[in-house]
């Protein structure tokens, strides 16, 4: 009888192993994204063609930032087209009490002079600013952005993944929200005229 | 006598050459978007509507504007895009596929020449079938809510 109830859970055990073996795939690790709503934000410099770009000097309005770069064919240009709708549609008084930071994450590319070139051509009031790849990781890390460069076919140019919305940041200083992608520029609207009360 | 027979037998066997995804594709909306200063890379967007009882698979993009031209697509993966080049763009018979902001694209990289808003370039579709159609793309400056809408006015 004992070797009966043996065979029997050697039988069971066995199924058990096949049937891990068959059915359980476990994913690769992959990289976590950083959790914005943990990133603390926070004062940060960096380099636009004029000089220097301190999120300090910018108190009393309210900042959005975006963090892209120019080679980006698609995604980028929509947001800032999108973001440029929105400022096009505050009143003058509103508009002098809101800036915008467009941040590449990718300063091997993007030199100061050429994001000056790029973001006029959406919005006199976006600012093309970059850093040393270290700064711009830390600027990123710092308000839960993620970006990673991606392995280029042979003689082409390189993608890079990254997070795409609009960051918004209260007229003290503090983090004060974001949109995802494919918001629009009226909920952007509300989203400054809320921080602007 | 016999000419005329012989040319229109040898031109009964091109008719599968005349035939094919090229025909059953229609193109509806085709832009090229306007690339800022100094971006060396820009999209084209359309939508691609299947008449035919056979799925049709854009292969290639080709256009005298780009040094290289791909098929990308976008995925959204918890806010962070990230492109990544298609091999091809599938058309579902009697169906369509939507390249558009955000999603799939036709990817214009190294412009020889800056594009200039409203100007046309052309853009050869071809298909897995060896089939191919050109169409006339206008040149768009990136706009907010999908460019594609200025076709509608």
């Amino acid at each position: 009888m004992a070797v009966r109830i043996l065979q029997v859970i050697a039988a069971l055990l066995l199924a058990a192993l096949v049937g891990v073996a068959f059915f359980w795939h476990p994913e690769p690790p992959t990289r976590e994204l950083p959790r914005a709503a943990e990133a603390p934000g926070g004062d940060f410099t960096l380099t636009s063609a004029a000089g220097p770009v301190a999120l300090a000097d910018l108190r009393g309005k309210v900042v959005l930032l975006y963090f892209g770069y120019t080679y980006c064919p698609d995604i980028c240009p929509t947001a800032l087209a999108t973001a440029a709708a929105a400022l096009g549609s505050l009143s003058e008084a509103e508009a002098a009490r809101v800036a915008m930071l467009f941040i590449s994450v990718d300063p091997a590319r993007d030199s100061p002079a050429h994001l000056r070139e790029y973001t006029a051509f959406f919005h006199p009031a976006i600012v093309g600013v970059t850093g040393s790849e270290a700064e711009v990781a830390a600027v990123a890390a710092r308000y839960g952005v993620y970006f990673a460069r991606q392995p280029a076919a042979a003689g082409g140019p390189y993608a890079v993944d990254h997070s795409s919305e609009i960051q918004l940041i209260s007229p003290d200083g503090r983090r004060a929200g974001k949109l995802p992608h494919g918001f629009t520029p009226e909920s952007l609207v509300v989203e400054i005229r809320r921080l602007l009360r | 006598m016999i000419k005329p027979i012989v040319l229109i037998a040898a031109a009964a066997l091109c008719l599968p050459a005349w035939g094919g995804s090229a025909d059953d594709v229609a193109v509806q909306d085709p832009y090229v978007r306007l690339a800022p200063p100094g971006a060396p890379a820009t999209a084209a967007f359309m939508v691609l509507k299947n008449a035919g009882d056979k799925p049709a698979s854009l292969v290639r993009v080709d256009n005298g504007v780009a040094k290289v031209t791909e098929l990308h697509n976008h995925t959204n993966d918890g806010g962070v895009m990230r492109m990544r080049q298609v091999k091809a763009v599938e058309v579902p018979a009697k169906g369509e596929a939507k390249l558009e902001p955000g999603g799939l694209h036709v990817m214009l990289i190294d412009l020889k020449t800056p594009l200039k808003e409203g100007g046309r370039v052309a853009l050869t579709l071809g298909f897995a079938d060896g089939s191919s159609k050109t169409v006339d793309a206008k040149v768009v400056r990136p706009g907010a809510s999908g460019e594609g809408q200025h076709h509608h006015h």
